[in-house]
């Protein structure tokens, strides 16, 4: 039997786990992925179909995706199942857990946003006394972002912003619209920051194209797919895990690998799931707990801009993309919430049948004259972490490979809803202030675990007594144990996660691999 | 005897190499060309009962008119395309819809003494009121007014989406192609 015992078993091949896989084999450790999903071929899995060919015309198939509003009939086949990956969560109060099982992960399909956090957040509790500071600082994690973003292609604007640090980016220096130029002066006159949107570029950003091929030409990386990892094995005589059992997802043969280190980086979820089903790493009492993401308010308004109406707009006066970082709660205080929020807003497209009142001819018309002549700005906001949305083990819930599932326990408070207010009257008053015709407003929140920010249930802190995780990433209990994902943040702030998670996992195999060669681990 | 049966197998035996040779040879890819089963037949609805088909696609009419040589909702197939969507939907969807269609058929008859079939086009705009008040996040209290709004959603996405109305629309605007990317299933 070729079974041997790899320096470092990693679970997980998106963000967190490429990157740790990343770092580590070209230290020259050696390394074993396991992913529950298949492999994928970026150009051959993928090909051009016209809607009319597809079964359903374009609306998927009716009740296969109950949670995952993002899919859709052409991207059916890259969400994770989620009758063969059941979870629960309370029908008057229900999660929307969107995951990916494919090699690559997330990183396949994310929306790019790469913003970096500031002390605002990895200090939030000695700004505004609400819950925990990280264990690290901004400047623990600034060398590491550094490498990141250059790895990802970041494009960006520098704007000195304290509340959005700068990075290393591919300098965006595009001119505005006149119409984005209108709302970011709008925004300007009231004191509010704008930016450029900061993303990865490339055709594909992902850790099937940017981590996973390095570290496979190091020779020090071996990947298996559809290997389901059941549980993390451990010894209790030393107290350190051993490796892990998983099942081959179509045979359903049990097997084990074994490891001096293993990993979690299967996602914020998944990684907690993995170590409430191993009872591991929970002397605190914390694992699960503290579960916080970003709330979305998706088309907090939806506007028109009146001089584009029936083509007749110059020809700049459509187009473009833009950014509000978080504005509030940094040098003053608000009333009714603490921290802030931030958003997404765009020129061009056509604003959606929906927001016209009309049918028939008369719609048809409505829909001509506006082409191209929308605005949209969608909000992101703080969630603050509390101790009582949580995730536990159902215990009468299996999934397809007899795995026990999850039960997620989520709810928005007044902190959230008012802040929801807040962005939507903002946003409607930027709107009116640049010219622009508001076809609708709301501050309706989609439900928790949407943004596919989910954060938190393994906290990093000081305490072993109140966080599952050290300050590097690894578990309190088990020092052979790190878990990379999302699910360390302590707070997450109003910025999209994954470059602090791609920076985190880096610094954690840094730690890792100088713990390994000075024999710690 | 011996000697007849060798010569019989000498054809036999020789060939061999030949159809091996055959069977090797790189063949030429002709694509098949395949037909969609729209192309060749009509669909069948089973769903929805007769009122509340006949219903439907007065409604579709409605709401997706064919206009100047785009074809409307009926030309579209997109209330038989529904009749397939909602009768594969979950319990609530059918519920919402099989509802709403027989609400827009009894409100017809109380008002009208006819179906919303038979309604004129002054008499079917009074039933549709809910679809000229402002579109909002929050779905309206009334049942009916939320089918309506579904359904106008549905029936224009079933149309634009058809093969019908993309053949027309994508001769005046390339953008209109109906061409997407699809991630082809794992297994």
């Amino acid at each position: 039997m070729p079974a041997q015992t790899y320096d470092v078993l990693v679970i997980g091949s998106g963000a967190s786990g490429g990157m740790t896989a990343y770092t580590l084999a070209k230290k020259g450790i050696k390394c074993l992925m396991l992913d529950a999903g298949p492999p994928i071929d970026y150009d051959r899995d993928r090909t051009l179909r016209a809607v009319y060919d597809l079964p359903y015309r374009g609306f998927g198939q009716p009740g296969r995706f109950p949670h995952v509003t993002q899919a859709n009939e052409f991207n059916a086949a890259i969400w994770a199942d989620e009758k063969q990956n059941p979870y629960t969560s309370d029908p008057n109060d229900p999660y929307y857990w969107v995951r990916v099982r494919r090699i690559g992960g997330k990183t396949l399909v994310w929306g790019r946003a790469s913003w970096r956090l500031s002390d605002f957040e990895f200090k939030a509790k000695d700004h505004d006394g609400f819950g925990d500071n990280w264990p690290i600082s901004y400047s623990d994690l600034a060398p590491y972002y550094d490498k990141c973003e250059p790895l990802f292609r970041v494009a960006g604007r520098r704007e000195g912003l304290p509340q959005l640090p700068d990075g290393i980016f591919l300098e965006d220096a595009s001119p505005e619209s006149l119409s984005m130029a209108r709302f970011i002066g709008a925004a300007k006159q009231r004191g509010i920051p704008t930016t450029k949107p900061r993303r990865a570029t490339g055709q594909l950003a992902s850790s099937l194209n940017l981590l996973l091929p390095a570290a496979l030409a190091t020779g020090n990386l071996t990947i298996v797919p559809n290997a389901v990892v059941r549980e993390i094995t451990s010894d209790r005589k030393t107290g350190l895990v051993t490796g892990v059992n998983f099942v081959d997802r179509h045979s359903r043969r049990e097997l084990h690998a074994a490891a001096r280190v293993v990993v979690a980086g299967a996602s914020c979820l998944e990684s907690t799931r993995l170590l409430l089903n191993s009872r591991i790493a929970n002397s605190s009492g914390m694992l699960g707990h503290y579960l916080f993401d970003q709330f979305y308010v998706k088309g907090t308004v939806q506007a028109v801009v009146p001089e584009a109406r029936d083509g007749k707009g110059a020809r700049n006066l459509m187009g473009g993309a833009g950014y509000i970082p978080r504005f509030r709660n940094l040098q003053t205080k608000e009333k009714d919430f603490m921290r802030g929020y931030s958003v997404d807003f765009g020129s061009g497209g056509t604003p959606d049948p929906k927001y016209f009142p009309l049918y028939g001819e008369a719609l048809q018309r409505a829909l001509n004259s506006h082409r191209d002549t929308g605005f949209s700005a969608t909000t992101m906001g703080s969630v603050l972490p509390r101790f009582e949305n949580h995730a536990a083990i159902d215990p009468n819930v299996v999934d397809a490979w007899g795995i026990p599932a999850l039960h997620i326990h989520a709810k928005y408070t007044d902190n959230e809803f008012n802040m929801a207010r807040d962005a939507m009257n903002t946003l409607d008053e930027l709107c009116h202030a640049a010219g622009f015709e508001v076809l609708e407003k709301h501050d309706q929140m989609v439900p928790p675990g949407e943004s596919i920010h989910e954060l938190g249930t393994c906290r990093m802190g000081d305490d072993p007594k109140t966080s599952v995780l050290n300050k590097w990433n690894q578990s309190h209990d088990m020092k052979n144990l790190f878990v990379v994902d999302g699910s360390s943040f302590v707070t997450g702030g109003s910025q999209n996660p994954t470059l602090t998670i791609l920076a985190l996992a880096m610094r954690a195999s840094d730690y890792m691999a100088e713990q390994m060669r000075s024999g710690n681990l | 005897m011996r000697r007849r049966r060798f010569v019989q197998s000498l054809p036999l035996l020789s060939s061999v190499p030949v159809v091996l040779a055959q069977q090797n040879a790189p063949q030429p890819e002709v694509p098949l060309a395949m037909a969609s089963p729209d192309s060749v037949a009509k669909p069948s609805p089973h769903f929805f009962s007769e009122p509340q088909l006949s219903a439907l696609r007065r409604l579709s009419d409605i709401i997706v008119p064919a206009i100047a040589g785009t074809p409307g909702a009926l030309e579209a197939g997109a209330p038989e395309f529904l009749d397939f969507l909602i009768g594969n939907s979950p319990p609530a969807t059918r519920a919402l819809y099989r509802s709403g269609l027989d609400a827009l058929n009894t409100r017809s008859i109380a008002k009208y003494g006819k179906a919303f079939t038979g309604l004129d086009g002054a008499q079917a705009e009074t039933m549709l009121a809910p679809l000229r008040d402002p579109w909002t996040w929050k779905d309206p209290p009334d049942a009916y007014a939320v089918f309506l709004r579904n359904a106008k959603s549905d029936i224009l996405t079933a149309t634009v989406n058809s093969r019908e109305w993309i053949a027309v629309v994508s001769q005046r605007n390339r953008g209109a192609s109906g061409i997407g990317t699809y991630w082809i299933p794992a297994e």
